[in-house]
């Protein structure tokens, strides 16, 4: 994520999903005004009562002819505040549904908008970044923008507006305490400067140390059957043991630190009270305000108390959200693919004929290759071969669209693939990967993958194609066994059956194999291998694999180095060229090596 | 909650000093009230001045106090909370250091670095909530209730009869919560869960297709988040109106029955003030204490995930014995007391070359298996051998090597490594004398020469860079811009399958053990490097025992011995070519794999 956006922007986006829920946001808000007006007057009618009440005491006190308690403007102000309290309690109650209703309404729509980009983004994008850093933006950063949301937006909104009421209410009752009484507000933002800046760096510290830590620990877990085979317990100890501590160390600094504001500011707010109090019955013996105004303007300065306060942690809270709001701003703003082609393969009968003429191609600037030209023939098996790291994928890559060609034009039935329609494209292809792919559900779910639409005996069948039939009845749930999410509780080989059971389904054109059979066993592989024939046969096939037997049958052989394509024909074809396919194919015996 | 019990009692110190400092806040918050009403009641009503002035200082003073006070709580609470924290990660690690394989596949590593990191996480959150927070609450109520009662007896019952109220709500949020909060935070497993799979199979969904369905299978569960979330919001969130509510109307009561009782001379005014002050306070720190019951469930659900882990008793007993080292020592002398001679015998074979290695009537089955894994399975290899295994997925070639260096012990049979039998070896000297290369090479954030070191640690740079070009790592290290000193990532995201597998052998090999073993570790390589490395290899392993096991045929056709296996069983044993002759399943193997002329030629 290079650039990032802005913060006008990212609002003006996240507005764009708050539209829908408007009426209830504004709702909501309406409703905090409410409540925190009716908040606000509070202490001025409970004082109100207290004044009525210390006069009358007063009278009492001083035996006055009749003095009594004016029950009637007691009971009066106690039914006036009964309805503020109810009016104030079901006004939060309402803030609190329809933000959650509107809020939670957004998020689902930002998480589905983020899932549908991710299917928009080209491979590209993901190729170039770590997994984690997109997986942290998707769940952490929508995580984080839902809590502060929800929990900062109503704080915010009443915390600024109690402090202008707060203030204007005691303003009315006396002047002199109110100044007083504003001095905290300097002081409070002098003390929340003094201590954010250092503990921001203590937070940040303590991050890195965290980032660490989990490094630590991913690295030793992974590496478990290292540790053990090397007696390494006692060093991963002492190495976890180290950060730890740090761990504990800065976790330590940065909570003290971000501790001490809260009672600092409280110290200002406890001597202005003191002030005030001594002011007050000054003023309330020279009869300029009354107990009840004293009262309630404590109350005034406990209310303001409450928002300084949490200046510096709403501050952190709505910084972070905002960083998260960048973040996923800036991916919803990457550049998608696009996926209209002008020619409708609709109506066509494919039969999947590929051709490379002149292509050009390169990851980054360099290009790796230069100018290929390969003719594939319908039903063709074509084997890719080469050594660990020569660009095999990358054919596959290109194929699929996955990548674009930088100079020439792959063509299937001489359409360039530019041309169509990237689900048309896609629609041709069967893809089994080295790296299998399943999803947590069941197996049936896995298999019809393929193709959504099949019945029940395709699926099976499919299965049954890819002898991995017999294995599923083996489960103790059969087909409806559950695929768990490391898909750690089948094993590799049949993990791989189960894609190409899948790719089966699909029943495409052209067949993609990458080095799909290399964890099968052996015995295994040649009964699939029989399966496969059946599959290739009318197709046109790419299979990626290191095994030399498969080639021999080969109808095209590409041989492929450094991301070129270097020597193609067949087998007899190219060991007669003594190039390097030559090399490669007798290096599989160890004695020919040690001959040269 | 016992674990966080346990750890604290490190520090009780600490705790005391929390509790205590508790006080200082509600000596502020409590005080003040209490000394405005004095002046109300006697300052103003008897126009002193001079007293006022008194009683303003004494508000600086505990002002003064009581921040400190909650300095001091802020420094245990941060304290106590990160030290704990500290001490239950470092617990957890070390239990996890002493699992085998079969505990760490219980668990599942992903599983146990949240639990080591996140899990331990809440937990201080948790108790930074407890100390804070949940420590104040009954100090402030036992505090404010005193002052309430000495103000007005009458009154204070008014204030009793909420209590019951508002502690009953939340005990009914606390209850309703936690199934809701639960589900919540499963459903936000399963979003996590479904993006990383939209992440990982970018290309498999997009080959089928399948982006429409993606979005579909993924808005179920999205719709079905936002329900549990807007119940969990929206239930949090009421509970604070609510409860303002009821202390509300307690607030009239109060002033209701405050008017009669001015009306009749028993309560002074200022005392009524003080009063409300004390009922404010007292309500909102029970308020307060909802947050304990917010945070309970998920803290409790990572501390019972914490503890799964430390009550697991590693099955392999030896392996923690860095942990209690004497324990077991003590324990094994005990046993093996006649055996002492025997113990000695085989510190001197420590260092010394292993003989053979038997396998003698080995069966296995895995801890949580029905069905054994391996058989019966019996044969001897020789220094100076190389014995390879071969046979179909599931066929426990795997299995059967992984019992040498006792990652899973023997469920029948024995192994034996110089006729004593494994089980009765530390597991650490054991270990030593092998070299094992996974199938999966797994190296560490460090320099490439630190990884190889990795096998020995007081390795001289002639030795790990010999071990380097034997297992044909040479030509890329030097390759790399720092050469030996070049970083090797995390997850050694810079360097190849190939790559990895080859430094995973040459840190093997830099070791110098008595026992090689393989597990299928030439898979990632290409044919030529495969083919130079054996030759490579077979100059320098000499007289120790090498097992390999392969899924090509080409790897392992020069094996003195060949072992097939199939199902558990071994079918046949034999070099490359008796094999060929006499074992069908060896014959079939070899025919998918080799040419027509490959196959004669022998």
């Amino acid at each position: 994520m290079n650039k990032k956006a802005g913060a006008k922007e990212c609002i003006k986006e996240i507005m764009v999903f708050v539209k829908p829920y408007k009426v209830k946001l504004f709702a909501a808000i309406a409703m905090v005004l409410l409540s925190t007006a009716i908040y606000s007057i509070n202490p001025s009618i409970e004082g109100a009562i207290t004044t009525q009440l210390a006069k009358d005491a007063g009278e009492i006190m001083a035996q006055t002819e009749g003095a009594h308690v004016h029950f009637d403007i007691v009971f009066r102000i106690i039914a006036i505040l009964a309805i503020c309290y109810t009016v104030r309690a079901a006004a939060i109650l309402l803030t609190a549904f329809f933000l959650t209703d509107a809020i939670q309404n957004t998020m689902h729509d930002l998480r589905a908008a983020l899932q549908k980009k991710i299917q928009r983004l080209p491979v590209r994008y993901f190729d170039s970044r770590p997994v984690g850093d997109v997986l942290s933006c998707v769940t952490n950063d929508v995580d984080t923008l839902s809590n502060a949301l929800q929990q900062t937006l109503t704080r915010v909104i009443s915390g600024v507006l109690t402090f202008l009421l707060a203030l204007t209410m005691m303003f009315r009752i006396n002047g002199w305490m109110a100044l007083v009484s504003l001095c905290i507000i300097p002081l409070t933002v002098l003390i929340t400067k003094l201590f954010v800046g250092r503990s921001q760096r203590l937070f940040r510290l303590q991050q890195k140390t965290l980032g660490e830590l989990n490094g630590t620990i991913t690295e030793l877990y992974s590496g478990f059957q290292e540790v053990l085979l090397y007696n390494k317990q006692k060093d991963a100890v002492k190495k976890f043991g180290d950060v730890n501590d740090r761990m504990a160390d800065s976790a330590f600094k940065a909570q003290f630190v971000s501790s001490l504001i809260s009672p600092c500011i409280s110290l200002v707010t406890y001597l202005t009270i003191g002030t005030v109090a001594v002011m007050g019955c000054f003023f309330v013996i020279s009869g300029a305000i009354q107990v009840g105004q004293l009262q309630a303007f404590i109350r005034y300065i406990w209310q303001i108390n409450d928002p300084l306060s949490q200046v510096s942690q709403l501050s952190a809270q709505i910084q972070s959200a905002f960083a998260a709001m960048g973040r996923i701003v800036t991916l919803l703003q990457e550049e998608e693919e696009e996926s209209e082609g002008t020619v409708s393969l609709k109506d066509r009968k494919i039969e999947g004929r590929v051709s490379f003429e002149h292509v050009q191609f390169g990851y980054d600037d360099e290009l790796l290759m230069k100018d290929v030209n390969v003719e594939v023939k319908s039903g063709q098996m074509v084997a890719i071969v080469g050594p660990t790291g020569a660009g095999k994928t990358t054919l596959m890559n290109l194929l699929m669209r996955f990548y674009d060609v930088k100079g020439g034009a792959i063509k299937i039935d001489g359409i360039d693939i530019r041309d169509m329609n990237r689900q048309e494209l896609h629609s041709l292809f069967s893809l089994v990967l080295q790296d299998t792919w399943l999803f947590s559900g069941t197996i049936y779910d896995n298999i019809r993958y393929g193709r959504l639409t099949a019945r029940k005996d395709e699926v099976i069948g499919a299965a049954k194609m890819a002898n991995v039939h017999h294995y599923i009845r083996t489960l103790s749930h059969g087909y409806d066994s559950m695929i768990n999410e490391a898909a750690n509780n089948i094993s590799q080989g049949e993990k791989q059956l189960l894609t190409i059971a899948r790719a089966i389904l699909k029943d495409p054109q052209i067949l993609i194999l990458d080095e799909a059979t290399s964890s099968v066993d052996t015995r295994l592989e040649k009964m699939l291998q029989d399966a496969m024939q059946k599959v290739m046969k009318g197709r046109t096939s790419f299979v990626i694999a290191h095994r030399l037997s498969t080639i021999r049958d080969a109808d095209l052989i590409l041989v492929v180095e450094n991301g070129d394509i270097v020597e193609q024909g067949t087998h007899e074809e190219l060991l007669a060229k003594r190039g390097v396919y030559e090399k490669l194919y007798h290096s599989q015996f160890a004695r020919n090596v040690i001959e040269e | 909650m016992r674990l966080i019990l346990q750890h604290l009692k490190r520090y009780k110190l600490l705790v005391a000093l929390n509790i205590v400092s508790v006080f200082g806040f509600a000596l502020v918050e409590l005080g003040i009230p209490t000394i405005v009403s004095e002046m109300i009641d006697e300052g103003v009503m008897k126009g002193d001045s001079a007293y006022l002035i008194q009683m303003g200082l004494r508000i600086a003073l505990i002002s003064v106090v009581g921040v400190m006070g909650t300095i001091l709580l802020g420094y245990c609470c941060a304290r106590i909370s990160t030290s704990v924290t500290r001490d239950i990660r470092q617990k957890v690690f070390e239990k996890v250091q002493s699992f085998s394989h079969s505990e760490m596949n219980q668990f599942g590593v992903a599983s146990l670095i949240t639990r080591t990191n996140n899990d331990a996480f809440q937990i201080m959150m948790f108790l930074n909530v407890i100390l804070r927070t949940a420590l104040m609450t009954p100090v402030m109520i036992v505090v404010s209730f005193t002052l309430t009662i000495r103000a007005s007896l009458d009154l204070s019952l008014v204030i009793l009869s909420t209590v019951p109220l508002i502690i009953l709500g939340v005990v009914i949020v606390g209850k309703v919560s936690a199934p809701i909060s639960e589900r919540q935070q499963s459903s936000l497993d399963n979003i996590n869960r479904m993006f990383r799979e939209n992440l990982t199979g970018v290309r498999v969904i997009r080959s089928f297709n399948n982006t429409e369905y993606e979005s579909e299978r993924f808005d179920e569960e999205n719709v079905n988040f936002m329900k549990q979330s807007k119940g969990l919001f929206k239930l949090m969130s009421s509970t604070e109106p609510v409860f303002f509510w009821v202390m509300n109307v307690s607030a009239l009561i109060i002033y209701f029955i405050a008017s009669r009782m001015i009306d009749t001379g028993d309560l002074q005014i200022g005392k009524l003030v003080a009063f409300m002050e004390y009922l404010f306070h007292a309500m909102f720190s029970v308020l307060l204490f909802c947050t304990v019951f917010m945070m309970y469930p998920r803290a409790s659900v990572s501390a019972k995930r914490i503890m799964e882990v430390l009550n697991t008793e590693p099955s392999i007993p030896g392996t923690d014995s860095f942990e209690d080292k004497e324990k077991q020592t003590i324990k094994e002398a005990g046993k093996d007391k006649a055996k002492d001679s025997e113990t000695h015998a085989e510190k001197a074979s420590g260092e010394e070359k292993v003989k053979s290695l038997v396998f003698d009537h080995v069966t296995f089955t895995y801890p949580d298996g029905e069905e054994a894994v391996l058989k019966d399975v019996c044969f001897e290899a020789k220094a100076g051998e190389t014995v390879a295994f071969i046979g179909s997925t599931g066929s426990g070639k795997s299995t059967l090597i992984q019992l040498i260096p006792r990652f899973y012990d023997v469920t029948e049979g024995h192994v034996f490594i110089d006729g004593v039998d494994v089980r009765q070896m530390q597991v650490e000297k054991l270990r030593d004398k092998i070299g094992y290369v996974p199938q999966k090479a797994n190296l560490f954030s460090g320099t490439i020469a630190e990884n190889i070191r990795f096998g020995k640690e007081d390795a001289s740079m002639e030795e790990v860079v010999h071990a380097a070009k034997v297992a044909q790592a040479y030509d890329f290290i030097m390759e790399k811009p720092k050469q030996f000193e070049e970083p090797v990532a995390e997850g050694a995201g810079n360097l190849s399958g190939g790559q990895k597998q080859r430094l995973s052998i040459a840190r093997a090999l830099v070791r110098k053990p008595s026992i090689y073993i393989y597990d299928d570790s030439f898979s990632a390589l290409d044919f030529k490097t495969d083919a130079r490395l054996r030759a490579c290899l077979k100059k320098e392993v000499t007289d120790e025992i090498v097992l390999i096991v392969a899924q090509r045929v080409s790897t392992i056709m020069d094996a003195d011995k060949i072992v097939v296996l199939d199902e558990g069983r071994v079918a046949a044993v034999g070099t490359h070519r008796q094999l060929l002759s006499s074992c069908q399943i060896y014959h079939e193997i070899a025919a998918s794999q080799l040419s027509e002329e490959e196959l004669q030629y022998e």
